[in-house]
């Protein structure tokens, strides 16, 4: 199931660590992102609402977005404020850009249209960068330095895996300019001094706007998980900067374990999610040896996915939090990986998904999960 | 005793009310803990209050008639984080149906979801996107011919109540402390839930015979600590008392609530509407259960009222009575342990917090010198100066009428906390304070947030399960514990709302939504203040 335009504008826009998203919105919508955005970061309160009310469905939004906006620069010690309007007010018709064009603040405003009903997330999330690509500035390039493109600031193990890739490209010689969207907004606007974008899924409208403005040249890498994935990741990078690193990873932890492993070969196994669902299904399937037998995006139909599960000899289930429900009905674990997460925490940023040690780290999960999980007793 | 063994057997896992108030804490309210956090920066959507109070009923299944993203995250509705609600169908409105309405997209799911469901009842619960296109969903729902019930809930996410009316409430309520038939007999504007309550009356229960002694409780589901061992006792006294409960409202099976018109009377916890609708329909009398009938004599007189709206005064005084006694008679071997000592007892300005003290104070009899209310908590749900001035003068007026003996201090800090800690052998809290008292080794404070649970039941076994509770507590000396430094404690907090972090992006967004919401009252002036 997915999102919708307004989330995927919020996650990107949020992601801009030291910006205030302001929804004009009615008090769900801006409920529903942040909700989701504070699992695991609970002071992390930087979204605000012009709580659009049955008086502003009736006389117009806008006195309270303009309020809204006086009311935030005076509050927040902010470089940029993100006005994202809604489905209410894309339909009764705010005039977003004349409000915002009539209040002079100290902060920066940006604004987007990015109503539920008018695309999916990845829309909102692709739309909300291009938004915000006009702060960019020209900077001089760093020699051997990427962006990573794709990430929004709720994904689940973000502090981690981020990490993680960092450390891998470092030790292949390239610097991490900017992580989009995860970064300050300075490291934005600095984005363009990077070498090379790599975008992960998604993102890659904002890529060909910097190609054009900029002239720098992107990869699209799928997201890194497992030891192929992430070796295949790091090398195409290295071999794009003509770097030629060639990565090693450790397989002495895998060794520790190999009987799991032998037992879970040939697991039948279901995945659903966003992007990461691909690269993860990729994983379990190339990599743990495991049987792929239902793999589905957020886009596809929801229902159709419980189906074939049903329907499959699934026995782990890899997804959100939102997949508790039909993995409790067939009685079969779920392994939580991809957003939203609300029902697991991830705070410590040593623990990764992605990269070497997240595939460690991620074998280990799955086979935790499935020796605690008592399924013979159930 | 046969109560004791009627408690245990409700409780879950065969444990005591206490370890289901406990488990209840811990496996709902780690996830609900979050939620009244979130309720400083914004509030929920009426819809999930009503895919909530859907989600309750068995047999239902909840159709949003919006966009997907409305389905999307109302599937965590924060009534009931522990258990997301799976199953939540959508008409996936698009700018196409905005344009053309969704009417025919709404019919078609409404089949679909019949079809792929087989439910007993499906409630078509409308968005804001739905609500301002202006789709007629009682005209769609009236032409179907599905061999199932369907419901039209208004649920958009706009029409929502306003931040003045709980201030209002709230000082009504204060008015009433000393005179309980002052209470206000109004509703607040329903959050999702009661526009369930409401068209559940209105459009699926069926003309009954009235039972005699039949009732109908309200209850506000799981979300409740200890719902199911006090639901228990509640079943218990009114069957000592020859009264059968029917159901509960609208946690039961949807035949069940075609039947509920059966009950003599209803039991109301929340709002009014749907029970004045049951009566204006049906003409089942309704018994609203208010801030008054807390406490032993609270209680009592709770099961004399339901006695006297059934017509069963003197008939059921005896069995009342018999639990209240027994009920007496075990708290007083507690009451001796308790007087052995001082106490402070650190808690919350609310609407309850009088009739609480009175609890402490008058049934657990327990030497307070020191009341410690923090009535702080009131400006984070955006109740105004004038209204926590009321309660506070009311509050003093009422404890002085009672004649309970203590000082009251509001608003203490956490210097006159350790004053008052020195002249005291005890300093209990029923808010999670301690953490903050612990900072640096300070006052020790025994957390009873969780065991207070037990002391606004309908029934007298909850008193006496925390006098018990409270006594081997003391007993162990667990109720000093200054010599840890828990990691929570080690944090600064706002020193006014309380859990919220000290940090200026909380402050910021805090402010940010207190204001923006006291601009939709009426009566505010530019600054969103009355």
């Amino acid at each position: 199931m997915d999102g919708g335009k307004f989330f995927g504008a919020f996650r990107a826009s949020s992601g801009i660590t030291d910006a205030v998203v302001l929804n004009h919105v009615p008090v769900g919508c801006n409920w529903g992102a942040g909700i989701f955005k504070t699992t695991s970061n609970q002071f992390d309160m930087r979204h605000a609402c012009t709580v659009m009310h049955e008086r502003e469905i009736v006389f117009g939004g806008e006195d309270a977005l303009r309020e809204a906006l006086i009311r935030a620069d005076e509050l927040y010690d902010t470089p940029l404020l993100l006005v994202i309007a809604g489905d209410a007010p894309s339909i009764i018709g705010d005039d977003v850009e004349a409000v915002v064009d009539s209040v002079t603040l100290d902060s920066e405003v940006m604004w987007m249209e990015a109503a539920g009903f008018k695309g999916s997330a990845m829309d909102g999330y692709e739309e909300a960068l291009l938004c915000i690509a006009g702060l960019m500035k020209e900077s001089e390039t760093i020699q051997d330095s990427v962006n990573l493109i794709g990430f929004s600031p709720d994904d689940f193990k973000v502090d981690a895996d981020v990490k993680e890739i960092r450390r891998l490209l470092s030790d292949a010689g390239v610097e991490v300019n900017t992580v989009i969207s995860k970064c300050s907004l300075e490291e934005f606007r600095r984005a363009p001094a990077a070498e090379l974008n790599v975008v992960l899924g998604q993102g890659t409208k904002l890529c060909e706007q910097m190609k054009k403005e900029f002239g720098l040249p992107y990869l699209k890498m799928d997201y890194p998980y497992g030891l192929d994935g992430t070796s295949h990741f790091v090398g195409a990078i290295s071999d794009e900067l003509g770097i030629g690193h060639e990565p090693e990873f450790d397989i002495e932890p895998f060794k520790r374990i190999y009987l799991y492993l032998h037992e879970l070969y040939g697991t039948p196994v279901s995945v659903i999610g966003d992007f990461h669902a691909e690269a993860m299904a990729n994983f379990l399937d190339g990599e743990l040896g495991f049987n792929v037998e239902v793999l589905s995006g957020n886009e596809d139909d929801y229902f159709e996915f419980e189906e074939d599960v049903r329907n499959s000899n699934t026995t782990i289930l890899f997804g959100s939090s939102f997949e508790q429900g039909i993995a409790e009905t067939l009685d079969i674990p779920l392994i939580r990986f991809c957003y939203p997460v609300f029902d697991n925490v991830s705070v410590y940023d040593c623990a990764p998904y992605a990269g070497y040690r997240g595939a460690v780290c991620l074998t280990e999960a799955i086979i935790n999960t499935v020796m605690s999980y008592g399924g013979m007793n159930k | 005793m046969q109560m004791s063994k009627q408690l245990q057997q409700a409780a879950h896992n065969g444990g005591s009310p206490l370890r289901e108030i406990f488990r209840d804490r811990v496996f709902n309210g780690i996830h609900q803990g979050t939620t009244w956090q979130f309720h400083r920066y914004g509030i929920n959507c009426k819809l999930s209050g009503s895919v909530y109070a859907v989600s309750e009923i068995e047999g239902a299944v909840p159709l949003i008639h919006g966009p997907a993203g409305c389905a999307f995250h109302q599937r965590l509705t924060p009534r009931k984080m522990y258990a997301p609600i799976y199953n939540l169908p959508c008409t996936n409105l698009d700018e196409n149906d905005v344009i053309y309405g969704g009417e025919d997209k709404l019919r078609d799911k409404i089949n679909e979801v019949y079809r792929k469901f087989h439910p007993q009842l499906i409630a078509v619960l409308p968005t804001c996107v739905s609500g301002l296109v202006g789709d007629d969903v009682p005209g769609v729902i009236t032409e179907l011919d599905l061999p199932c019930d369907v419901l039209h809930v208004p649920s958009e996410g706009f029409a929502h109540r306003s931040r003045e009316s709980l201030d209002v409430l709230m000082r009504d309520f204060a008015e009433s402390w000393k005179d309980p038939s002052r209470s206000p007999a109004y509703d607040l504007r329903g959050c999702g839930h009661e526009e369930v309550m409401f068209s559940i009356v209105d459009q699926l229960m069926e003309e009954q015979e009235i039972a005699e002694n039949l009732v109908n409780i309200e209850s506000f589901g799981r979300f409740t600590y200890g719902f199911r061992s006090e639901l228990a006792e509640i079943k218990h006294i009114f069957g000592e008392m020859g009264v059968s409960v029917n159901l509960t409202l609208p946690t039961c099976t949807v035949d069940e609530i075609k039947r509920a018109p059966a009950a003599e009377l209803n039991i109301v916890t929340r709002n009014l509407r749907w029970a004045e609708r049951m009566k204006e329909r049906f003409g089942n009398d309704y018994l609203r259960k208010w801030f008054f009938y807390f406490g032993l004599d609270g209680v009592e007189k709770f099961y004399h009222d339901c006695a006297s709206k059934l017509d069963l005064n003197g008939v059921a005084d005896g069995a009342i009575r018999i639990e209240k006694t027994q009920s007496l008679q075990e708290l007083e071997r507690y009451q001796k342990v308790f007087a052995r000592d001082d106490f402070a007892v650190s808690t919350q300005g609310f609407f309850f917090t009088p009739y609480l003290a009175r609890i402490y104070a008058l049934d657990l009899k327990l030497p307070i010198k020191y009341l410690c209310v923090d009535m702080q908590l009131l400006k984070a749900l955006n109740i105004s100066e004038e209204t926590i001035e009321v309660m506070e003068k009311n509050m003093q007026e009422a404890f002085d009428e009672w004649d309970l003996g203590f000082e009251v201090v509001t608003n203490p800090t956490l210097g006159e906390m350790s004053e008052i800690a020195k002249k005291v052998d005890h300093v209990l809290s029923d808010r999670i304070t301690p953490p903050i008292y612990e900072k640096g080794g300070g006052v020790g404070v025994m957390d009873i947030s969780a065991t207070r649970y037990l002391l606004f039941r309908t029934g007298f076994s909850g008193i006496v399960e925390f006098g018990k509770y409270l006594t081997r507590e003391l007993n162990t000396g667990k109720t000093h514990q200054n010599s840890r430094e828990p990691i929570i404690s080690r944090f600064d907090y706002d020193t006014i709302y309380y859990p919220m972090l000290d940090d200026d992006r909380c402050s910021a967004s805090r402010e940010m939504w207190s204001g923006m919401w006291g601009m939709k009252s009426v009566g505010c002036d530019d600054n969103g203040r009355r």
